[in-house]
């Protein structure tokens, strides 16, 4: 502004400069900021939820391992716990009452009746499986060798195992630490199919002691499996992730639809 | 003064000499000089206090690479820093907001600036070239007695074989001052085989062999990670590894089914 | 409302509300139905006839996905024209006033209106809304890495949300200045009555409409896992979503051709008697090498995504390694379109933050030449160098040197960018309004992301640095803190005459605070996070990386609530702002001297030009009277008014 001397009686000039000199253009709407902010939150909360609720949570939520006593490794003495899980060829319907995979692909094989497990730390872990899947050749062999259990053996059908042979795998349990969680933790486990891929007379691909127990009337039509047994040492405190390695899914390497959509083949050991 | 002074004279007012600090030319030098400072600063403590300890004469390599860049790129962005700077302190039109001020000088171009400007850049960028090439070839150089380690990168694992011991594992085990050449490939997608701590990095690419070489210098403990996107597990396809001695290196080998003799073939071979 | 050009009173022509039959009430929301019902019945009958193959899935999502783009379109009356041609009829002259909006008021916005002037408003609201969906995808992406190992997203959603975050910015970045600065601002700049192709400017804008829903489905159909660069053969292996997505982006690619076309044809052939190709403003300079170079990129992408379809639905393997394809096709085929597609994004921002430069310094453009050489360098060798992304990938370790070359060799036409900006600022009257603040950013941040680039040309740095945080620090500086935030100053600059009003710039300050620290805190932390070794991609981390991605988190809301204050004032410019008089920051150049509102051609009588626009500060030049007197437009008698530089 230019200076006023000479100019003092005139009136103050009316411009409508607000006190800061910015020209402000317009009203602050204290309002119309709120609910900016109020709309962008609930997009952002609405949208959260929307993922959030993408990802699979089994009905029967995480399984807790059950304690059954003490147990002694390698002459140290640590608490003992097991886990069930089964192995399915479709996700639909459910065993006893218990839904495999609620909501899921029904074509789609599954681990159920839940994904998501919780032992506690340095404990010995044994966990009981059936499987009832059919299956085939690995991509990588590899994975037909029984890794990280007590002994380095998996009990298949009553009998101790190192390893399968990889033409013969229906699904492995394969388990490592999140990033940055105990980094010698690995264990690695597969699982024998349990009916050929054209539904032959099931020989030797069905041996468990129960199902061979079962007439043979009541056989026909029931679902053939295997039980697998096998025990680890939990690591230390924090999150591991299970998956399956045999391709079981579809597109390149069979390593798509239900390997790569989490719940499936997939999910999380909590150690605490 | 006299009168002949004013009359006649046409000799155009003698020059004023500011001096250099006080022209906007030295005091944008000043600003110039103090950040550089604080780059450099930042460029030789901070890098290496938050990356992880390197273990092989690559992984050397790129720390110093990137505290140099940091350090030469320190003067560089602190000249258009100063200038900037001192053009918000020295030019800004402090006046009524809405009133446009008044025109600058009409300057539209200085050639002999364009031309340092160029020079000085092209240089710059000489230097980082020929330093980068050198080193970028120093890698590619194969060594003798390398020690192979065929890597393999599936969905969600890495597993390491050493050929001719028949040990496949998933961690990886390297004895110190003995150069590596790892052999890389996928079973499926792309996976990215990257180990930070050892400076190399290359794809795992199914149906090809893609080779990067390093040599171990530190013992000590890394990690592997993957580094490209490689679906649902990506985040879990990491395992853990160790630079030890060649006598732990052997009983490794061991442990992990080679034969003694195999072992220590392997692990003592003099380079 | 408009004032159109000397057109006859509404009720005396046929182009009154009750006027024309379904052509005339064809809009957005004709389009979304027809999309939608087009789409059912491709659905179904790919459906009913693939279905038993083995590859149904993926042919009936592209089938479903093509028909909706070629429906919405129809619906929308991108077809019209063409339509009526093959019947042998030609649009008439109502029907062209109609097809500019004339007489429909607000209503116009939500249809297909040849006005460039409607379509640059258009492609204003359109990349608004990307950068809403991209910007709520990027808050998901920040609370999941709030925690190391957080329960809130499951790996592959989180994938499919860092995925379509990815591409939706790219998109929105790509088109954020050219689309509504360039369509709005460019033809009055260059003394033009609008584009070369009208109508393709407004099919240009439907079409990319079209794509989002694509986009946008693909969370319905299983979530793209690939990133937004979407390697094969990974691609290959994903859900269906994966045919949306190379559909979205075919489509996009058909756009962003169609509108670079017309800029390009625009610039070289409407300009006004005078306007050489010296004294055209840097701004169209900008916007045709950003355009041409998409030109050339493009195709590129478009082609790469055809045949990942065709690998997923037909059975083809360019890809797949077990048929004898490689993953490598792919790398090669993507970043010849990849490392151009930056710069298509940087060089159009860039130009109009020059424009902001010399308004507000009070300047001219230091070194035009100079500077245009160093766009038209820019665009030669950023074809060059597209495998500085493949360093690692293993691909011809022989051209790691060569390649190293070429990237190192941009980094001087970018120091002339520098020297430009610098020296038109040096000595200059400095107007600190709004648009400034963002100029002032800009250099902050550009020079950051400009130098950790060059970090990654080196490749033995680069084998450290490659797929960690490192290389997102890197893009979101340049990307999100160079072009973005001189598309901000653009935004702010060119908000008076486009709409009519006045930003308020105590809410944009306050904004630009936020925004600036958020910002920082945000990417310094990420460069953080890339310097301590973390991965890119990653939905759990390691413990070691908790601190810095805490800070990153933080400053994301920050730097979240910053863009929500200025979407606050935009809107409340709408509202209440204060009218804006034709050239509020008395400027120089042609957009400016035509009235707020723009009338519909744009000029009320043809200028012809005399010299440049960054006369600032010359003395005022006698108009040059031209040799012969130029031919007056037919329908108006008033003589040319000669325009030009020199001091308002």
């Amino acid at each position: 502004m230019p200076d006023s001397t000479g100019q003092a009686d005139q009136p103050k000039e009316t411009k409508e400069l607000s006190t800061s000199e910015e020209p402000s253009g317009s009203r602050w709407g204290a309002f119309g900021f709120l609910l900016t902010l109020v709309v962008a939150l609930v997009v952002f909360v609405g949208v959260g939820f929307f993922f959030w609720s993408q990802t699979y949570k089994s009905p029967v939520g995480t399984e807790v391992a059950q304690n059954v006593g003490m147990a002694t490794v390698n002459g140290v003495t640590m608490p003992h716990v097991t886990l069930y899980f089964n192995t399915y060829p479709d996700s639909a319907g459910s065993v006893n009452g218990v839904a495999i995979h609620p909501g899921g692909n029904p074509t789609w094989p599954a681990y159920g009746p839940t994904n998501e497990f919780q032992v506690p730390a340095h404990a010995l872990v044994t966990v009981y499986v059936r499987q009832y899947d059919s299956g085939g050749s690995l991509n990588d062999p590899w994975f037909a060798t029984v890794r990280g259990t007590v002994g380095g053996v998996e009990i298949v059908n009553g009998k101790a195992v190192r390893s399968l042979n990889p033409n013969d795998i229906a699904h492995t349990f394969t388990l490592r630490g999140a990033p940055g969680v105990d980094p010698n933790f690995f264990v690695n486990v597969p699982l024998p199919l349990a009916v050929t891929n054209n539904n032959e007379d099931y020989g030797p691909y069905c041996e468990s002691a129960q199902y061979l127990a079962e007439s043979s009337s009541v056989r026909q039509g029931n679902p053939c499996y295997n039980t697998v047994e096998f025990s680890f040492v939990s690591g230390s405190k924090g999150v591991y992730a299970w998956n399956c390695e045999y391709p079981c899914g579809t597109s390149v390497v069979g390593f798509g639809g239900p390997m790569s959509t989490f719940g499936y083949m997939s999910g999380f050991l909590h150690v605490v | 003064m006299s009168s002949e002074d004013l009359v006649g004279e046409t000799e155009s007012p003698p020059p004023i000499h500011k001096p250099f600090f006080s022209r906007p030319g030295g005091k944008i030098f000043i600003i110039w000089l103090c950040m550089t400072a604080v780059g450099v600063v930042i460029g030789v403590f901070v890098p290496k206090q938050i990356m992880p300890n390197m273990l092989s004469t690559e992984g050397h390599t790129a720390t110093v690479t990137i505290v140099l860049f940091t350090v030469l790129a320190a003067p560089v962005a602190a000249l258009v820093y100063a200038v900037g700077l001192y053009s918000l302190l020295a030019w800004r039109h402090r006046g009524p907001r809405d009133e446009p001020p008044p025109d600058g000088p009409p300057v539209r171009g200085n050639g002999p600036l364009t031309v340092v400007w160029l020079v000085v850049s092209t240089l710059l960028c000489l230097v980082l070239l020929v330093w980068g090439l050198a080193q970028f070839t120093a890698e590619q150089t194969p060594h003798s007695n390398e020690l192979q380690v065929d890597v393999t990168g599936q969905q969600w694992l890495w597993t390491f074989s050493y050929p001719g011991t028949g040990v496949n594992s998933r961690t990886l085990v390297l004895p110190v001052d003995r150069p590596v050449q790892f052999n890389v490939t996928s079973e499926d997608v792309t996976h990215g085989f990257w180990v930070p701590n050892l400076g190399v990095q290359i794809d795992a690419n199914p149906g090809e062999i893609t080779v990067v070489r390093a040599t171990p210098d530190k013992v000590g403990s890394f990690v592997v990670r993957c580094s490209q996107l490689c679906g649902l597990y990506h985040a879990f396809m990491w395992t853990s590894g160790a630079v030890v001695t060649s006598a732990n290196f052997s009983q490794w080998l061991e442990s992990q089914g080679a034969s003694p003799a195999t072992a220590k073939q392997v692990a003592f071979v003099t380079p | 409302m408009t004032t159109d050009l000397a057109p006859p009173r509404l009720e005396e022509t046929p182009l009154g509300p009750k006027a024309g039959g379904f052509y005339r009430r064809q809009n957005f929301f004709t389009g979304l139905a027809s999309g939608v019902l087009l789409a059912f019945f491709g659905w179904l009958v790919s459906h009913a006839v693939l279905q038993s193959s083995a590859w149904g899935s993926d042919m009936v999502v592209t089938v479903t996905m093509v028909t909706w783009v070629i429906g919405f379109n129809i619906g929308v009356g991108s077809f019209n024209a063409p339509f009526r041609w093959l019947r042998g009829h030609d649009q008439s002259h109502e029907d062209e006033l109609y097809m500019a909006g004339v007489g429909q008021g607000s209503k116009r916005y939500w249809k297909f209106c040849t006005d460039h002037k409607v379509v640059g408003t258009q492609y204003l609201v359109l990349v608004l809304v990307l950068f809403g969906v991209g910007g709520t995808l990027a808050m998901m992406i920040r609370t999941q890495l709030i925690s190391a190992h957080s329960t809130f997203l499951s790996p592959e959603t989180y994938n499919s949300v860092v995925s379509i975050h990815g591409i939706d910015m790219i998109a929105a970045t790509i088109i954020m200045v050219t689309g509504p600065f360039t369509n709005f601002i460019m033809p009055i700049m260059i003394g033009a009555k609008d584009m070369a192709f009208p109508r393709l400017n407004a099919l240009s804008f439907w079409v990319v409409v079209s794509a989002v829903p694509c986009l946008l489905a693909t969370f319905f159909l299983g979530g793209v896992n690939a990133g937004w660069t979407t390697y094969a053969p990974l691609s290959v292996q994903g859900p269906p979503a994966m045919d949306a997505f190379a559909v979205c982006i075919i489509t996009f690619a058909i756009s962003v051709t169609l509108s670079g076309v017309n800029i390009v044809v625009t610039a070289f052939t409407m300009r006004a008697k005078g306007m050489t190709m010296g004294r055209l403003p840097i701004f169209v300079w900008g916007s045709v090498a950003s355009v041409g170079l998409g030109l050339y990129a493009m195709p590129a992408f478009l082609l790469s995504m055809a045949f990942v379809i065709t690998d997923r639905a037909v059975g083809t393997s360019f890809y797949v390694a077990a048929g004898g394809g490689s993953g490598w096709l792919y790398e090669n085929v993507f970043w010849i379109m990849g490392h151009p597609e930056v710069y298509v994004i940087l060089l159009a921002p860039i130009a109009a933050l020059f424009e902001v430069a010399c308004t507000f310094a009070r300047k001219p453009l230091f070194g035009y030449k100079v500077l245009v050489g160093a766009f038209v360098a820019i665009c030669a060798l950023s074809i060059l160098v597209w495998a500085h992304h493949m360093f690692t990938t293993g691909w011809a370790p022989d051209l790691g040197g060569p390649f190293m070359v070429t990237t190192e060799l941009i980094s001087i036409p970018t120091g002339v960018v520098f020297l430009c900006i610098v020296g038109t600022l040096w000595k200059g009257s400095i107007w600190t309004r709004l648009p400034m603040y963002f100029l002032y950013l800009f250099l902050f941040n550009f020079i950051i992301g400009g130098v950790t680039g060059i970090y990654l040309s080196d490749v033995p740095a680069d084998d450290y640095f490659h797929g960690d945080m490192f290389v997102t620090a890197h893009f979101h500086y340049t990307l999100l803190g160079g072009a973005m935030i001189a598309a901000t100053a653009a935004l702010c600059y060119w908000w008076p005459k486009i709409t009519g009003r006045m930003l308020n710039e105590r809410i944009g300050k306050t904004a630009f605070w936020m925004i600036a620290i958020g910002f920082q805190i945000t990417y310094i932390a990420m460069f953080w996070e890339g310097f301590e070794g973390m991965p890119r991609r990653v939905a759990y981390y390691s413990s070691i990386f908790l601190s810095s991605n805490r800070m990153a988190t933080g400053g994301a809301y920050l730097l979240m609530l910053g863009w929500l204050v200025l979407l606050y004032c935009l809107l409340n410019s709408l509202r209440h702002g204060e009218r804006a008089p034709a050239n509020p920051w008395h400027a120089k150049t042609l957009e400016w001297m035509v009235p707020t509102p723009v009338p519909l051609e744009n000029f009320l009588v043809e200028p012809v030009i005399t010299s440049d626009f960054y006369g600032w500060g010359e003395p005022a030049q006698p108009a040059e009277r031209p040799e012969h007197e130029p031919e007056l437009v037919p329908s108006l008698s008033a003589r040319p008014t000669e325009v030009g530089g020199g001091a308002e």
